[in-house]
């Protein structure tokens, strides 16, 4: 009998070690981004990337998948109270953060009760609205949170990349500041060391809640601003993931036999914004002749090299509730009749600004300019560089003087859920220096849908009163609004399991390498 | 001499106060609202209010100043706005590598600079003094990113002989090293040309050259030492600029230098930041160009300074 | 060694020779300069430049701003578009002639303004040392210092934009080193031993310096002149970024050349045309000025 049981457990080994030997070789991978990170703080950052890379060592209750719909993460599931005040949440259990701590409701008391606190001056505060009342924890699985108004999309709150789950431990033992130099969450990685001007690294935590996961042993994130450097990168294999690939050298990577680039659907929507408390633009057809005036699909090609598809609504596909309404028809001679029947038979001059100034900003700015030229308005671009930005379009205090004309703009929704996508940038109430209401757009319909929609927390009509919104502001045209783009993100093709998703944020908890 | 360096040492210190007053002053005068800026676009006014507390803007200016002066005699140059890092520290890492790549970059330009110079300078309006034209023309007009991706392309993609980006090894210093030097070989090529062919036109070398002496002998005794002034004014100037960092070559070449600090810095109006670097860049200078003044009263004895 | 250094000096000639009180100083500065081949082609390139600056309007195939043509963005040269196409359907030959003018007119204008400024405080700090020269040099130090970006941003906040304001800000960029280039020379010209016998019979400190000492500091000047205006062009372009200066689609050099950074890889000749253009105005400058610098030169004569 020994000797076939013996043999069992030889080839049991064997098979074992088959199977593990992969996994011994260490799999190190490079991601290589656009940018620094600000801070390893998603409470405390306003840059997807910083986020996005958290999500390496960090999670939250609720989280999206890679199609941007909403998933629960830490938490099993929620119910919310009649009145649509208190939010009771079910926690997974048996997870672990890295210092070896159990993941319980006190984390989601700790990191709410820390957000929400002004003394902490966190940069996330306000995406809680000053709404949250108390947070407590019923038992160890069970946290409730209770608000102060009703507010629908509180869910997408908690889904949104900077509401994750801190340790704790680790942020007694730390403090709210010197968290972000030491994160220590429930996610996939532990953070290991971070050089600013160089690299950040993560490694496997082999206490991951997912069985199975995660695949790799390391992942360095490597910020390189140039984007044909990071081209190079790629080509060389020195990196083996990097996003954003500009349009321009889409081609010469796509060529490349060993990379994939993969152009995915975003919800960051590029629209023209239009002053409409100045003249000519309070009149419907000045702007309504500007949509018409330019051409998206060309503007797609000549900025986008083709990775942009035009704007069909006030909300981007992908976002819940956006409704699909255009795109915008592209007709110079409907627009030439609209600007004559608005008294403006021979145009006018304006300002065109753009809300950056990279080079993709540089050559929309110059094409809106060529587009109007056609309907003869002229325009004098100013790519305002950030600090200028603030100064004369984002904390502009009297509505009444705003020298915003023409601005040429773009949002992403990261919470996913049409509140986000419409309340800051065409609400009444969002004029700058409030929110991003750069158009001064004011329709009484519009802010009543959106008011109502906070309150109510049926589905059905939810999506009838963002409907009726986002078809109120369409016609009104506010915006022009101008193209949808793609995501566009190159990867070696040993690497697999890394997403893009619609917010530019990454989905890489399944990264593997062969 | 010893006397004029230490009064101009004295002097540093004045003038830095002065430069701290300058700068404080400039960057509160920028428009871009800091608090706003590290707030990001969609946040509420009492995010930015807290932003705002939280980076200790909320004080009144000559507070402010107080406390960024005091924080300096204490070395202490408070933390950055954008990344709550101390800002010695942000500065720390980048100064190193910044400076290494200034010295390798001077050494390989002003070598070759000064080589072509001479060399177009003793061949004047003869083929080599053309092609040395050329050169430092191509020089100072190729554009810098061009340079830097086409090296970049050539020695890194096609060949694999050389890193793409980074600061690490010896190998990391070669492309950005050539990419920045190339400016100040030429500089150092047209200021050293410039300066022999004027030299060579002095009646004492014809005089030298007619009583028999070996050219060689006669450019390194005679010449040298005169044509050294302005090539040695330029060299100081350079190496100065250098240290300031090459915004277009630390992005090309992802170089953790003082140049990229400086430019995420002002976008973000990242005060403390600017205002340490400003200080550090005007010490550079101060210095350099202290140095370069004693030179001059070594090549040229004449100059004794008043 | 100090000595024999000193006493090779003494023999060193002034300025003024006496052979030159026949000729006027003109026609002697023209039979010089018109032996230089070579200067004498620099100098019709640039003339040809001034020209098309002014003419630029109405020999251009195509309107450098107006006319686009998305069926050939990227295009590369052709019979039609000799420079080829830029990214937004551009004729880049068009706009390179259209360029001429605003790149000129920031090379050129910005660094003679910074020439001048800089050449005068640094022949004043040089000659009369002291607290001239410590105040001055410090703030050339300062203004060596400090980052450009900040000094441009600043000028915007308070001055505006504008045309004239690039070349205000990209002069105060020029003027610490030509300061700093002159003084070096003065300090060493004015211990010349015919420089202390012109004071030792009473001329005047601006004569000293205007006849004897500003003539030993041209060819620096004129160096770092032709060579400042290749860094000019770049550096104006990049302020129109902070809204100063020529804004889109207005064309200049400079900024073509910041545009074609993105399109490198795939459209090469968006970046070759601005930058030829850019090389061949330096170069020219730098051969005139080089003819310019052996005529001017008396001691200089063509071996």
């Amino acid at each position: 009998m020994k000797s076939p049981l013996r043999s069992l457990v030889t080839a049991a080994l064997g098979v074992f070690s088959l199977v593990a030997a992969p996994a011994f070789a260490a799999k190190d991978v490079v991601f290589a981004v656009a940018s620094t990170f600000t801070t390893t703080d998603p409470y405390d950052a306003n840059d997807t990337l910083s986020q996005a890379m958290a999500k390496s060592f960090y999670e939250g209750l609720f989280g999206f998948d890679k199609d941007m719909k909403m998933i629960p993460v830490l938490a099993e599931g929620y119910e919310v109270s009649k009145d649509g005040l208190v939010y009771t949440i079910k926690l997974k259990k048996g997870i672990k953060f890295h210092d070896g701590t159990d993941f319980k409701a006190d984390a989601v008391k700790a990191n709410l009760d820390r957000v929400t606190n002004p003394e902490n001056k966190l940069k996330r505060y306000g995406l809680y609205n000053n709404n949250i009342a108390k947070t407590e924890a019923v038992d160890d699985y069970t946290a409730r949170i209770t608000l102060k108004t009703p507010f629908s999309p509180f869910i997408a709150q908690l889904a949104h990349p900077s509401t994750v789950m801190i340790s704790p431990a680790a942020l007694k033992q730390w403090g709210s500041k010197d968290i972000a130099f030491h994160p220590v969450g429930t996610g996939p990685f532990k953070f290991v060391e971070w050089k600013a001007t160089d690299y950040l690294k993560v490694a496997r935590f082999d206490g991951y809640w997912r069985k199975g996961y995660p695949k790799v042993d390391t992942i360095t994130w490597k910020p390189v601003v140039d984007n044909n450097s990071r081209a190079a990168l790629m080509q060389t294999g020195e990196a083996h993931f990097t996003y954003p690939v500009p349009y321009e050298v889409a081609d010469v990577l796509k060529a490349k036999p060993d990379l994939e680039l993969v152009a995915a659907p975003s919800i960051v929507l590029r629209y023209l914004s239009m002053n409409t408390q100045q003249k000519p633009f309070d009149n419907p057809k000045v702007r309504q002749a500007i949509a018409y005036a330019i051409n998206k699909d060309a503007l797609a090609k000549v900025a986008f090299n083709g990775y942009a598809t035009p704007a069909e609504g006030v909300a981007p596909q992908g976002v819940e509730y956006a409704v699909k309404i255009g795109p915008w028809p592209y007709d110079v001679a409907k627009a030439k009749q609209l600007i004559a029947e608005a008294g403006y038979p021979n145009g006018f001059e304006t300002e065109l600004w753009s809300a950056y100034n990279h080079t993709t900003a540089q050559k929309i700015t110059q094409f809106i300019q060529q587009q109007l030229q056609q309907i003869g308005i002229r325009t004098k671009i100013t790519l305002l560089e950030a600090g200028q930005r603030i100064e004369r379009v984002d904390t502009w205090q009297d509505p009444a003087t705003a020298p915003v004309r023409l601005y040429y703009v773009g949002w992403s929704t990261s919470t996913g859920e049409a509140d986000w996508a419409l309340r800051p940038l065409l609400y009444g109430e969002s004029w700058p220096p409030k929110l991003s209401n750069t158009a001064y757009y004011k329709n009484p319909k519009f802010d009543a849908d959106i008011k109502n929609a906070q309150l109510t927390t049926d589905s059905a009509e939810k999506a009838k009163l963002y409907k009726d919104a986002q078809e109120t502001a369409w016609n009104d045209a506010p915006w022009a609004p101008l193209v949808v783009e793609k995501l566009l993100s190159a990867h070696n093709k040993k690497l697999s399991g890394v997403y893009v998703i619609p917010d530019a944020s990454f989905n890489f908890t399944e990264v593997d390498i062969k | 001499m010893l006397q004029y360096i230490v009064k101009r040492l004295l002097g540093v210190l004045p003038t830095l106060l002065i430069v701290a007053l300058f700068v404080f002053l400039f960057v509160h005068l920028l428009p871009g609202d800091p608090a706003r800026l590290a707030a990001g676009v969609d946040a509420t006014p009492e995010t930015v209010e807290l932003v705002r507390k939280d980076l200790g803007l909320d004080k009144p200016l000559p507070q402010q100043f107080v406390r960024f002066l005091s924080g300096v005699i204490h070395w202490d140059f408070g933390t950055s706005l954008r990344t709550k890092r101390p800002v010695a520290q942000e500065i720390g890492d980048r100064f190193m590598p910044t400076f290494w790549l200034t010295v390798w970059s001077m050494v390989w330009s002003v070598i070759i600079g000064m080589a072509i110079g001479i060399v177009s300078a003793v061949f004047r309006n003869r083929s080599p003094d053309r092609i040395g034209m050329t050169l430092a023309v191509s020089g100072i007009s190729f554009p810098a990113f061009a340079l830097g991706m086409v090296l970049m392309q050539i020695f890194s993609v096609q060949l694999g002989w050389l890193p793409t980006v980074g600061a690490d090894t010896w190998k990391h210093y070669i492309l950005p090293s050539l990419t920045l030097g190339a400016a100040v070989a030429a500089i150092m090529a047209r200021f050293t040309r410039s300066s022999f062919v004027e030299i060579l036109g002095e009646d004492y070398i014809r005089t030298a050259r007619a009583k028999g002496l070996d050219e060689t002998h006669v450019v390194i005794k005679h010449g040298m030492r005169n044509a050294l002034i302005p090539v040695v004014t330029m060299m100081g100037l350079q190496f100065g600029f250098l240290l300031g960092g090459s915004i277009v070559v630390e992005k090309v070449f992802n170089w953790p230098g003082l140049g990229r600090l400086l430019v995420d810095a002002v976008d973000m109006r990242d005060y403390k930041v600017i205002q340490a670097l400003v200080l550090l860049f005007s010490l550079e200078f101060i210095l350099i160009n202290l140095i370069v003044d004693v030179l001059y009263g070594i090549i040229n004895p004449t100059i004794r300074y008043r | 060694m100090t000595m024999e250094a000193d006493t090779d000096l003494v023999v060193s000639a002034p300025a003024a020779t006496v052979s030159e009180a026949v000729r006027t100083p003109w026609t002697e500065f023209w039979r010089k300069f018109r032996k230089q081949k070579v200067a004498l082609i620099a100098g019709a390139f640039v003339a040809l430049l001034v020209l098309i600056a002014i003419a630029a309007t109405w020999i251009v195939p195509y309107d450098a701003e107006n006319f686009f043509d998305y069926d050939c963005l990227n295009a590369p040269p052709s019979l039609r578009h000799w420079f080829g196409v830029d990214a937004l359907g551009r004729d880049i030959f068009s706009r390179i002639l259209m360029g001429a003018r605003i790149s000129l007119a920031a090379g050129f204008v910005s660094v003679a303004a910074g020439a001048l400024i800089g050449t005068l405080l640094g022949l004043v700090a040089g000659y009369y040392e002291g607290w001239w020269d410590r105040t001055i040099m410090r703030i050339c130090d300062v203004l060596f210092a400090f980052p450009g970006i900040l000094l441009a941003i600043g000028i915007v906040a308070i001055l505006g934009g504008g045309m004239t304001n690039v070349v205000v800000a990209v002069a105060v960029f020029s003027v610490p080193t030509f300061a700093r280039l002159v003084r070096g020379n003065t300090l060493a010209l004015k211990h010349l031993t015919f420089i202390e016998a012109a004071r030792s019979i009473g001329a005047s400190d601006w004569t000293i310096i205007a006849r004897h000492i500003f003539p030993g500091t041209i060819s620096a000047v004129v160096v770092y002149f032709s060579l400042r205006i290749g860094t000019s062009i770049i550096t104006a372009a990049s302020l129109s970024f902070l809204g100063m200066g020529a804004q889109p689609p207005t064309p200049e050099w400079g900024a073509m050349l910041d545009a074609a950074r993105s399109d490198m890889l795939t459209a090469p000749h968006e970046a070759i045309f601005p930058a030829l253009a850019i090389f061949f105005t330096v170069l020219a400058f730098n051969l005139l000025g080089d003819g310019l610098r052996d005529a001017l030169d008396p001691k200089i004569e063509r071996r």
